[in-house]
């Protein structure tokens, strides 16, 4: 299975069939121009310099889970436990990171810890938890959504336990030390007047980093072999045990950068943080191509995925379209992406 | 063959764990109506055979169960943290449940109590947009015969009226909307002019809600704004505009139901790309339901320059009024800070206090809603209502 059918039709002529082809796999892009277009005309603040870069941001946030899920997915899996692992390592990296002397510090005892301390930690926990999924899934044969969907819960329930330690007693964990907010929320410069929040540089080198992961190093290529067909991998020589544990510990890292952003981000975290952003990261990957068939996906699909869910959500908003309907866009544009992913596949047949 | 033995051999097992499953909590339920005869009273129904007689029972012969709505809401655990440790300082035996914001879940919960020997329940429903569901529970405890209390999330007077040992502590629903519409009112009059930062001579806000079909939040929603345009034309103002004329809604639910912190900030960051006072269209006043999605707007104020406390010389800097709903420790704490406006306090301690005072009733063999005289109690049906407080620092 290619990664890129587009080359099998390459030699023939431009006929109408090609044409129909060509717009059809581009269907999705098609689609975005026309929302966009649609959405200035009813709204020109939203191509406003500040508009784009509120796009720009609210995707650089929601893009670390999807950069991780996407992984799961690409072996053919999934990952439930996305959302709950961003919920620990929010309230983990705010807990650690509260200024001193505030009333409801959660630890009043440690200070405020230095951030590349708090972002070693949050990603320990992460990448240990995905860990846990991956070995779960390659030693004893499990489906992904089984075991994550277990990992989710116990998960969760570290997360309750975990707000009511110290003086936290439940309450959401705010009151964070300037560092912390200055490192993801401040900015190095602006554009037209608007500050350039700096998780979206953080973003920015995830996305270049597994973009290397994913092409350039034999950890990448093993994972698409993996995921395209267990068995021919196995015989070529491929670790399949500690590929899928990588595989899901680099998913649970990821994750855990989300939970240290969005702790400063939304700096207000509870027991409630991060539910249910697995959704919308699968639906993301999705949407971007990455394929629940396997072996399948690219780092930049995922980027447009995400960035398609952040325009629904922020334009439908601009243009002050009922909030009912937007489920019903959310979700048919999931369906409409993934049946012509399909036919891709299904054309070749 | 061996594998038919086995299987077979593992079915029998299972039938007889079962049986004894059942054999179990059906001696344990029959004795569950015994031992609530004497706290329910001379009320308690005639199916229970326990004999009238009984003495008052021991403290330990309480066995509550309390089913909260879910265990992940700032408030709700602030009142299970109060609530464990009246019990136990009552000497009651307990369980805390967690519905986990899924109404089947509570009553499968509910149920299992019961066959288990628990003799009281003590119910935060989750469905609050139809009364069938806390029938149900309700119905669930007149056939064991025990008496049932529910709490924060409102029931209908009909379900309490079902059964005599029924009752309901909580707010006023409606009573948070209008203290916090009255809240902003008096804000608004004292400061109109610094508010008003385009001085159009109306404010424009922005409402965020915290869920479709949550009667609270359906309530703060229109009371916060109906009741403060009241006061606003006594006192010769513009009613409040919300920022964008286009949302005829006028207001921002948060998509998951969940009232969370980070709805609030994804939609803040929205409305500050857009709406800003170089563009003369700022939004000047934010209204949420509840704490969490308050300080999510204040977050994405923040970033944006506004709401960031005092400085060094107690400068206030650029702010945008900010209320909330709820009292947690951080938002008390932002008030203070000169970071957010005001809040309405929900009494967890007095919820839970009330909650107990029930419970010690049923304790000391009296009826459930003796002693309740120095509460605020509705005419003609078992609810108590816990008042709401204003919280400005």
């Amino acid at each position: 299975m290619s990664n890129n059918p587009g080359k099998a039709i390459a030699k023939q002529p431009w006929d109408a069939k090609r044409v129909g082809n060509l717009l059809l796999n581009n269907a999705l892009f098609i689609l975005m121009f026309i929302a966009i277009i649609y959405i200035a005309i009813r709204n020109p603040n939203f191509i406003k310099p500040a508009s784009l870069i509120n796009i720009i941001a609210q995707t650089a946030a929601y893009l670390p889970v999807a950069l991780g899920v996407a992984g799961c997915i690409v072996l053919t899996g999934t990952d439930l436990s996305a959302g709950r692992i961003v919920g620990l390592t929010a309230c983990v990296s705010a807990s650690l990171l509260q200024a001193v002397g505030g009333a409801n510090k959660m630890w009043p005892n440690i200070g405020t810890l230095p951030i590349p301390v708090v972002i070693l930690i949050a990603i320990l926990i992460g990448a240990a938890f995905g860990a846990f999924n991956g070995f779960f899934v390659a030693k004893f044969k499990l489906h992904p959504f089984i075991v994550t969907l277990g990992t989710q819960l116990i998960v969760y329930t570290l997360l309750l336990l975990y707000v009511k330690m110290g003086n936290n007693n439940g309450m959401a964990i705010s009151g964070l030390d300037d560092s912390y907010k200055t490192f993801i929320t401040g900015s190095l410069f602006s554009i037209a007047g608007t500050p350039i929040p700096n998780y979206i540089w953080i973003a920015v080198f995830l996305t270049a980093l597994m973009w290397f992961i994913w092409n350039k190093t034999t950890f990448g290529k093993n994972m698409f072999a993996l995921g395209a067909n267990e068995e021919a991998a196995r015989v070529s020589g491929v670790n399949v045990i500690m590929t899928t544990i990588m595989v899901f510990a680099l998913a649970g890292a990821m994750y855990s950068i989300t939970g240290f952003i969005e702790g400063a981000r939304v700096a207000s975290n509870t027991a409630n943080t991060g539910f249910n952003y697995e959704l919308d990261a699968i639906a993301a990957c999705v949407i971007g191509g990455v394929s629940f068939v396997g072996g399948i996906g690219k780092i930049r699909g995922i980027v447009i995925g995400v960035l398609l869910l952040r325009l629904i959500f922020i334009g439908l908003n601009m243009i002050g379209i009922n909030q009912d309907l937007q489920y019903l866009i959310k979700g048919g544009i999931i369906l409409f992406a993934c049946a012509l992913d399909m036919r891709k596949y299904l054309v070749k047949k | 063959m061996m594998k038919k033995l086995l299987a077979s051999i593992l079915a029998a097992a299972m039938i007889g764990t079962a049986l004894a499953g059942c054999g179990g909590s059906g001696s344990t339920s029959s004795a569950a109506p015994a031992s609530s005869a004497a706290p329910a009273s001379s009320e308690a129904p005639a199916a229970s055979s326990a004999p009238a007689e009984t003495p008052a029972p021991a403290a330990s012969d309480l066995n509550v169960g309390v089913f909260y709505y879910t265990f992940s809401d700032v408030y709700i655990t602030s009142v299970r943290t109060n609530m464990d440790a009246k019990l136990n300082e009552l000497g009651v035996t307990f369980q805390n449940y967690d519905g986990n914001n899924n109404q089947a879940n509570q009553l499968d919960q509910i149920n299992t109590a019961i066959t288990n020997g628990c003799n009281l329940l003590v119910v935060n429903i989750v469905e609050t947009s139809s009364p069938d569901a806390a029938q149900t529970a309700c119905d669930a405890a007149k056939t064991a015969g025990i008496p049932i209390i529910f709490f924060n999330r409102e029931v209908a007077d009909d379900v309490v009226n079902s059964y005599e040992n029924c009752a309901f502590v909580g707010t006023d629903a409606a009573e948070a909307g209008h203290m916090q519409g009255q809240m902003i009112a008096e804000y608004l009059l004292a400061n109109y002019d610094a508010v008003d930062l385009n001085k159009d001579g109306a404010i424009s806000y922005v409402m965020f809600k915290g869920q479709e079909g949550n009667a609270e939040a359906e309530y703060r929603t229109q009371f916060a704004v109906e009741d403060c345009d009241k006061l606003l034309a006594e006192a010769g103002k513009e009613p409040l505009a919300f920022y964008n004329a286009g949302n005829a809604s006028k207001y921002l639910v948060d998509q998951t139901g969940a009232w969370s912190s980070q709805a609030a900030t994804d939609y803040m960051n929205t409305i500050l790309a857009e709406y800003s006072e170089a563009n003369n269209n700022m939004v000047e006043m934010v209204i949420a339901n509840n704490d969490g999605m308050a300080e999510g707007a204040i977050a994405a104020l923040q970033a944006a320059g506004y709401n960031n406390g005092y400085d060094e010389e107690n400068n206030i800097g650029k702010f945008i009024p900010v209320f909330g709903v709820d009292a947690v420790d951080s938002a008390k704490e932002k008030i203070q800070n000169g970071q957010m406006t005001g809040t309405i306090m929900q009494d967890a301690e007095g919820m839970a206090n009330t909650i107990t005072a029930l419970v010690s009733n049923l304790n000391s063999g009296a009826a459930l809603m003796d002693n309740t005289s120095s509460f605020n109690v509705d005419a003609g049906v078992a609810k108590i209502r816990v008042p709401y407080g204003v919280y400005t620092g």
